[in-house]
């Protein structure tokens, strides 16, 4: 379980990041979403005991991460990229991290077949691409084997396939009743994988939801292009609906598509078009991310902040 | 002493340490081999130089930030950095001395050996504080020569000069080395709780 209490860091007299408070719970994969500079970076560093809040908590299973026993058996991480020293082999990178954590050298060789790295373990780590560093990265977050994982952009550098590997690990973490901490300043990266979902801009969170319910509460419309226009927005008007259009094409919510069709029989106007158009998360997402102000929290999400 | 292992493991493992290290054993043979003051003026340097590269690289590739994960106490892991430092350039000094010997100099390699850990202890502390080797390096090279070398004629009580005293037996020039290892182990104490910004 991770939790921060109203955290707030300032440099000086801004805030990159105040009153953030939200909480990723066991079993579960939250994603924390934000465009770059939002302040994702920095409340993960505070969580993991990197840098100091100037207000506000940040605690593991109820814990600073510096009271933590042995950290690296309750929490791994994923920061920036490529921190290994250029000049070390991976393995023997892992096996540097392997002795602050206890992890034997068996250990370190299963996570480098793991991660798809045995064949590159004792190549030079600085030689490694973008790819093998993110790979090796999270090589050592697994190191301990931690119930908690904190993973801040782990999918830069991955290609698709390695994007496929490591929702599954994650999913699979989830599943065994760890917990999972995502960032990313994409959403269509982490929708496949996460169960929660925690938007963070201009440093202050918009939005803590499981994604289902933000899905959910993205009342569906209807895009319907029939023969008399006017005809048909005055009888779906009439039926109690919310009718936009654009030129011929009338944007319908309030109504599922069996009465939508229904009511156009009943009026005589012929339908040439009935589509049912699913939420675009990605258009909540940005909406909510890139908001200056959190008034502007687009209706079916506000008073969830 | 898990960051003590992995601190030692790391240093035998990154290439640049360890032809670091083996570079100044070899020149310390030579300089032992000509004469006992080099030897003891170089093996301060090395031992200064050894600290301050196996602390300052893990900011400058941003390891640091796995060792404070894995040890967030980080006093702690300050002490682990100090012993390992001390170990190796003890180990060092104490072979690269071994051409002091013949000359009957056992009295200066002893004091030279004695003192050198406090050097690794201040080059460590140094490292801390400034994180950068070459800002540290360069900004010492001039200090060194201008400051110790022009002005004080290296017999101030400033730190390297101090360390020359010590090693050659001085109890006052000892004391003051101690005194500035001392201050900068405590500058060292308070800035290793900086943040470690994702720059």
């Amino acid at each position: 379980m991770i939790e921060t209490r109203r955290l707030t860091k300032k440099y000086g007299g801004v805030a990159a990041v105040e009153d953030v408070t939200f909480s990723a719970a066991a079993g579960r994969v939250t994603g924390f979403l934000g465009l770059n500079g939002s302040g994702k970076t920095t409340t993960m560093r505070i969580l993991l005991g990197l840098s100091r809040a100037s207000s506000g908590q940040a605690l593991i299973n109820g814990r600073r991460y510096r009271d933590l026993d042995k950290p690296l058996r309750q929490v791994g991480s994923v920061l920036e990229q490529g921190l290994s020293h250029p000049g070390q082999s991976g393995r023997d990178h892992l096996i540097t991290q392997g002795l602050l954590c206890g992890a034997s050298r068996a250990r370190v060789d299963r996570l480098l077949a793991y991660v798809g790295l045995a064949e590159a373990a004792r190549q030079r780590s600085g030689d490694y691409s973008l790819g093998m560093r993110q790979r090796l990265a999270v090589a050592t977050a697994l190191l301990g084997e931690p119930p908690v994982l904190v993973l801040d952009e782990p999918a830069n550098g991955l290609d698709p396939s390695g994007m496929a590997w490591l929702r599954e690990m994650l999913r699979d973490h989830a599943r065994a009743g760890g917990t999972v901490l995502i960032s990313s300043h994409l959403l269509a990266e982490l929708v496949q994988l996460i169960d929660d979902v925690v938007i963070i801009a201009d440093g202050r969170v918009r939005l803590t939801a499981p994604l289902a319910e933000v899905a959910g509460d993205r009342v569906p419309r209807l895009r319907v292009r029939g023969g008399d226009p006017n005809r048909l927005w005055d009888a779906y008007l009439r039926a109690g609906a919310e009718v936009d259009t654009d030129g011929r094409v009338l944007f319908v919510s309030g109504l599922t598509a069996e009465d939508a069709g229904e009511i156009a029989l009943h009026v005589q106007v012929p339908v040439y078009e009935l589509v049912s158009e699913t939420p675009n998360l990605e258009e909540v997402f940005l909406s909510l991310a890139a908001s200056d102000n959190p008034g502007t929290t687009p209706t079916g999400l506000a008073g969830r902040r | 002493m898990s960051v003590l292992r992995s601190e030692l493991y790391r240093t035998a493992t990154v290439r640049s340490s360890w032809l670091a290290m083996f570079a100044s054993l070899v020149l310390g043979l030579a300089f032992g081999w000509f004469s006992e003051d080099f030897w003891t003026l170089f093996a301060g340097l090395a031992a200064f130089g050894v600290a301050v590269v196996s602390t300052a690289q893990h900011y400058q590739h941003r390891t640091a930030v796995l060792l404070f994960l894995g040890q967030p106490r980080r006093l702690r892991a300050l002490a682990a950095q100090c012993v390992v430092a001390v170990l190796i350039t003890t180990v060092l000094t104490v072979i690269s001395g071994l051409t002091v010997l013949p000359s009957g100099e056992g009295e200066q390699y002893l004091s030279t050996v004695t003192v050198v850990p406090l050097m690794a202890v201040y080059g460590v502390a140094n490292a801390t504080v400034v994180r950068h080797p070459t800002w540290l390096f360069s900004g010492y090279a001039g200090w060194l020569l201008f400051v110790e070398l022009l002005i004080g004629r290296m017999e101030s009580p400033l730190p390297f000069s101090s360390f020359l005293g010590a090693a050659t037996g001085r109890t006052d020039a000892l004391l003051a080395f101690a005194a500035w290892t001392v201050a900068a182990l405590i500058a060292a104490g308070w800035s290793i709780r900086r943040d470690l910004t994702a720059d």
